[in-house]
Order: C-alpha cells, then structure tokens, then sequence
C-alpha cells in the first residue's frame, strides 16, 4: 500500500526516510506539536465544557424575569404590577417586592434575644414569598402576615435557627423559617436575605417585580411582552431576563476561551522553533545530499517539496499522536465537570480538535518553509565542495 | 558534433576582495563515445572546470555548448533541465542517499517523473553493473567499488550524452579502480562521453585522450602515457577519427605556458 503513495508522492517517500534516519530527533521534534496539539485542543474543551456546565445550570433557573424600576420612574406602581401580571399570563408566578435598608440585629447564639450591636442592611418585602422560595427549616407561612424568613448562609453566619428574634428597626421579631438554598444563580438567591412580609413596609410602590415563568423561551417571551407594553414614550420598567445575563456569560467565556487557546498557541510556537531547528540542522547535514540531487536533475523546488514534505510529516504525525491524546483529555475533563466523558464527542469539541490539529499541521509548514528555502537555493558548486 | 564543448571560457572568483581567476581561456570539446581525463595538480582549475562543464556554475567569460546550443546564461530552471537530459554525475565520494536502497538511489534522478519504466531500467542497470543481487542493499551495506558503480548507474538513468567524473578512482583501491574505469570504458562503448577529472594516472591507462591543466591553462601535448586496456583498441580508432583538432590552434597561442600534453592511446598493450 505504502509502495504505491511513495510511487505516486515520491517526495514523501525521500521525507519519511529521511525523518526514520534521526528518529529520536525527529520524535522530539514532532512532540513539540504534540503538546502544542493537545494544549489548545483540551484548553478549548476545557472553556467549553465549563460553558456548558454553566448553561446547563442556568438552564434550570433561567425562567425568570426580574422587572425594576426604569428611568423614568421612581417604583413600580399598583398599576404598573397589574399590567405585569396581564403581561405575564396566567400560568406565570409573580411576586412583587419592596425593599428597605434599615438596622438589624442579631440575637446571640443560645439567646432568645437580639444582641445590641446592629448592621445595615437591605431587607425585602413579600407578600407571598412562597411562589419562589421553599423553607430549609421552619415554615414559609401560608398566608405570610408576621415573622421573618432569612437566607440560608445568613443564618449559618448568625447561627440562627426558627424560633430565634432578630431586631429589624427596632422591633423585635422572630424568625419562622429559613430559606433553601437557590442553584446559586437566578434573581430569586436566598443566600443572604431578610424578608418580612409585606404589609410591614409603609412605602407606596414595589422595587422590583420577580415573574417566574415555566421555561427559559417563556421567560424571554414575557420579557419582550413586558418591555412592548410597559415602555412606550416613557421607560416605566427595567426588564432583565436570563437572555442578556447568558450572552454576558457566553462572552465571558468566549473570552475566557481565546485567552486558553492564546496559551495553548505559545506552546505550538516553541514547537514551531523545534521543528526550525531540526530542519536547520538537517539540511546543513544533509547539504551534500542536497548538492546532488541538485545536480542530478533536482529543481529547487524539487528539494523544496522533499524539505517540506517533512515538515508536514512531522507536523501530520504531532498532530494525529495529539488528537488521540486530546480526546482522551476531553474525556476526563468531562467526565470530571460534567460527569459524563462521551460529552467530549460533541461536535463543537471536534471544531477544537481540527483547529489544534490544523494549527498544529501549519505551524510545521511554516517552520519548515525557511529551511526548504534555503535547502533548494543552495548552489550544488557550494554544497559539493569538499 | 561535440557532444559538449567550452570556448574561451575564464572562471573568475572574488575572494576576499581579490580576484582569482580559475581558469585562462579554455578551449575544450568532448566528442560523443570518447573517454577523456582532465589531469593537473591540486588548484589547476580541474574542478571549476568540471562544474563548468556540467552546468553547477556560470563561465566568468566564454560559453559552454551543450550539443552545439550555447548554455550559459540560462535560467537555473533551464541549466537543470538540460543537466538533467544531458548529463551524469560520479563523484569521488560516491554520494549515494544513505536512506535510499541502491536501487532508489539510481532512481533518484529521474524520481519526479513518474515515469513507468523506471524502475526496469534501474534494475537493467544495476544487473549490467554486476549488483543485480544487491538492488535492495543500503550504501552503507555496500563496499566502495559497488557503491561507485551504483553511483555510475545512477548517472545513466536518463541516457546521458555524457557522464563527468570527479576523482572517480580517487576512493577506491587499485584493483576497484580498475574495474570502475572498466564500467567507464563500457559506457563509452555506447556512445556516451566520460570525461574524468583525476590525479590517478591508472585512469590514462584507460582513456582515449588525456587533457593536462595547469594554472588555469589546458594544454594537449605528445603521449606521455603508455599502457592501455586491449580491449579498448576498437573505440580509441575510432575516436581519432573525431578527435579534437584544436590541439595546432592552441600551440599557436602566445603566452605559451602550455605544460599539459594530450596523450593519445594508439597502442593495444595489456597491462593486466
């Protein structure tokens, strides 16, 4: 089979045994692309299974629409929340908050009573704080008319519990539940909030409006019904939505990406040198060699070919031996981030895998152009001279 | 008509801001079928004039004719393609590609021209140099007198008009060498010039005429050799018939530093 390539592509057949007559040499020089190869392959599988994970979280929890006043507004109105809920449809959940920065204080671990030292804090007002969140400990109340709900790393910090008082504004309240903890991404994180209920709060207006709907395309629909028909001449209501906060995050990592591949590229540039080197070397040895294929009939760009037809087969070989190994790299990287290692198999993944490879491939050629050159314009006068 | 021929040419070097001149005026032509030698001492200009003569390098002043059509000044495309046609290589040190078997290295020339029959004719050639059982040998599984004769096979792969020679006896002992100037005077039977440049005078034992170089000046004088091959009687009668008669018009030159004679075998005495 070979027999028939090597008749065909003579060229090859010269540069194959050429490399197999330096072959630790030659292997060096083609793990230079190797590693190149398997850096910028599994550096991009690496961003993009981190994208992916990502979305896939953001996927569950990018249902919902977070409306806040605009610039032409000071709150969100009785009738402005209305017109909200008219927007949202009837399957949606909406619920309206206030907020308010007041002092809190904390009571003591063991004590049933506040401490005396306060801190500022943003707490919210809710009506029905049960449509968005659930109760680790305690209960949300159904209807929510007294007590406080916090935040599950707010009260791992305080070591509160149900039962506990806590001193918002100087009134002492207990708390009745507190909060499970969100996926951590989503308008609705409970992490650290303090929520009473809403009748508490004097102010007229909400500060924000959570709408809550079934899917991520319903949740960008109502985004786009509520920005058409709240913001006319005037903007009443700012709507974000996950749509604008998953780009963010798409650029983020795009960015993230090209700065990995960037590093993964500095490694195929030293293999590019590698290569050079070798190929200097080569055709300094081999100038005599050169000097007679020249004068046997050899045009230059007969040597040029040979010398480049190394080049690419070093390049070739680098590159084969680096997709095995990145595929194997985009294996574990999944399965370690996504727990399933066949997701290296995706498509987009391959898109890595044929840049790395071809990178890889063109660093060979080009490192191999200078030495070719300077092989096929070496007079045979010079190279034979001895 | 000569089968490759230079006049007047001057091969001029700069080295280091001096100027060496090579060769002074040389006026030499190789007829088809004939076996010549170019001898003179180290620095004479053999060398420069055999790259002269294969096309490896340009006259400072002067042409060179191949078959009659003037070559200098052609493009390098052009003097390889007519090198390739025209013109074999053996070279002292043999200079076969290590990584290629004997056959592959016969080959070499004509490797770009995906041309069916190569391979018949490299085998054809090798079988007429006696290495038909070493066609898969590497060089370095070969001694110097078959390498040598891979070399010469390989300069017959494209049907040369003529084969140049340098120091083709120069690595081999005298017994080697004797058997490679026989495969020269083979070649020679078929109509193909060799031109040999040499300091062995075995090699005049075999040839049809010998050229002396000195100083960059060609001289062709009265025999100075005596012993031939017998078997070479037939070709060496019928190169005189076609021998160069510049010989008188270069006697007639003024500076008169001719130190080289030609040496014509006209004798049939065996020296084996």
């Amino acid at each position: 089979m070979f027999g028939a390539v090597y008749r065909r592509l003579p060229s090859l057949l010269m540069a194959r045994r050429n490399l197999g007559r330096t072959k630790v040499r030659s292997i060096l020089a083609a793990l230079g692309i190797v590693i190149g190869v398997i850096a910028i392959a599994s550096l991009g599988m690496f961003g993009l299974t981190l994208r992916y994970q990502i979305t896939q979280s953001l996927g569950d929890i990018g249902n919902q629409v977070l409306v806040t006043p605009g610039e032409d507004s000071d709150a969100i109105t009785e009738r402005d929340l209305r017109e909200i809920e008219a927007a949202a449809g009837p399957e949606a959940r909406v619920v309206p908050s206030k907020t308010r920065i007041t002092t809190v204080r904390y009571g003591r671990s063991g004590s049933r009573e506040p401490s005396a030292v306060g801190e500022q804090r943003t707490i919210q007002g809710i009506e029905n704080p049960g449509l968005i969140y659930t109760a680790a400990e305690g209960e949300i109340p159904e209807p929510y008319r007294s007590g406080a709900l916090i935040g599950p790393d707010l009260a791992e910090q305080q070591d509160l519990e149900p039962g506990d008082a806590i001193s918002i504004n100087g009134s002492s309240t207990r708390i009745v539940g507190v909060l499970a903890a969100g996926d951590g991404f989503g308008f609705a994180s409970p992490s650290n909030e303090i929520i009473l209920p809403n009748r508490e709060f004097q102010s007229r207006g909400y500060s924000q409006v959570l709408v809550s709907t079934r899917s991520s395309t319903a949740a960008n629909e109502t985004a786009v019904a509520l920005r058409s028909r709240l913001n006319g001449r005037q903007e009443r209501v700012s709507v974000q939505d996950f749509s604008s906060v998953a780009e963010n995050i798409g650029r983020t990592f795009q960015a993230l990406n090209a700065f990995l591949i960037g590093i993964g590229s500095i490694s195929l540039l030293v293999a590019g040198v590698s290569i050079l080197n070798v190929m200097l070397m080569s055709t300094v040895e081999r100038r005599e060699e050169i000097g007679v294929m020249r004068a046997v009939g050899f045009q230059k760009r007969d040597v040029l070919k040979i010398m480049l037809s190394e080049a690419v087969l070093l390049g070739l070989l680098g590159g084969l031996v680096g997709i095995a190994f990145s595929l194997v790299a985009g294996m574990a990287i999944n399965e370690f981030i996504v727990g399933d290692a066949l997701l290296a198999f995706r498509p987009s993944n391959f898109l890595y895998i044929g840049l790395a490879f071809s990178f890889g491939v063109g660093t060979s050629l080009l490192s191999g152009l200078y030495p070719a050159w300077k092989a096929a314009n070496e007079r045979p006068v010079e190279a034979l001279r001895s | 008509m000569a089968v490759i021929e230079t006049r007047n040419v001057v091969k001029r070097y700069e080295t280091g801001g001096e100027t060496l001149t090579a060769l002074k005026g040389i006026d030499f032509a190789v007829e088809p079928g004939e076996f010549v030698s170019i001898m003179g001492p180290s620095g004479s200009g053999k060398t420069t004039l055999l790259n002269l003569l294969g096309l490896l390098d340009d006259p400072s002043e002067g042409e060179v004719l191949l078959d009659g059509e003037d070559v200098t000044g052609l493009s390098d495309r052009e003097q390889t393609r007519a090198r390739k046609r025209t013109i074999g290589f053996v070279f002292q040190h043999f200079y076969l590609i290590a990584t290629l078997t004997a056959k592959e290295n016969v080959e070499i020339p004509a490797l770009f021209d995906r041309d069916p029959t190569l391979e018949g004719r490299s085998v054809d050639l090798l079988e007429r140099m006696g290495l038909g059982d070493r066609l898969d040998h590497r060089p370095d599984e070969l001694s110097g007198g078959q390498k040598q004769r891979v070399a010469i096979a390989r300069s017959l792969i494209n049907e040369p008009r003529v084969v140049l020679a340098d120091e083709p006896t120069g690595n081999l002992d005298r017994e080697t060498g004797r058997q490679i100037l026989e495969e020269f005077v083979a070649v020679t039977e078929r109509d193909v010039a060799v031109v040999a440049v040499t300091h062995d005078e075995l090699v005049n034992e075999y040839v049809d005429r010998t050229v002396n170089l000195v100083d960059g000046y060609m001289g062709e004088d009265a025999p100075t050799s005596t012993g031939s091959a017998g078997e070479h009687g037939a070709a060496s009668d019928a190169d005189g018939a076609v021998a160069p008669s510049g010989a008188g018009e270069r006697d007639a030159e003024p500076d008169g530093t001719f130190e080289g004679v030609e040496s014509r075998r006209d004798d049939s005495g065996g020296d084996r």
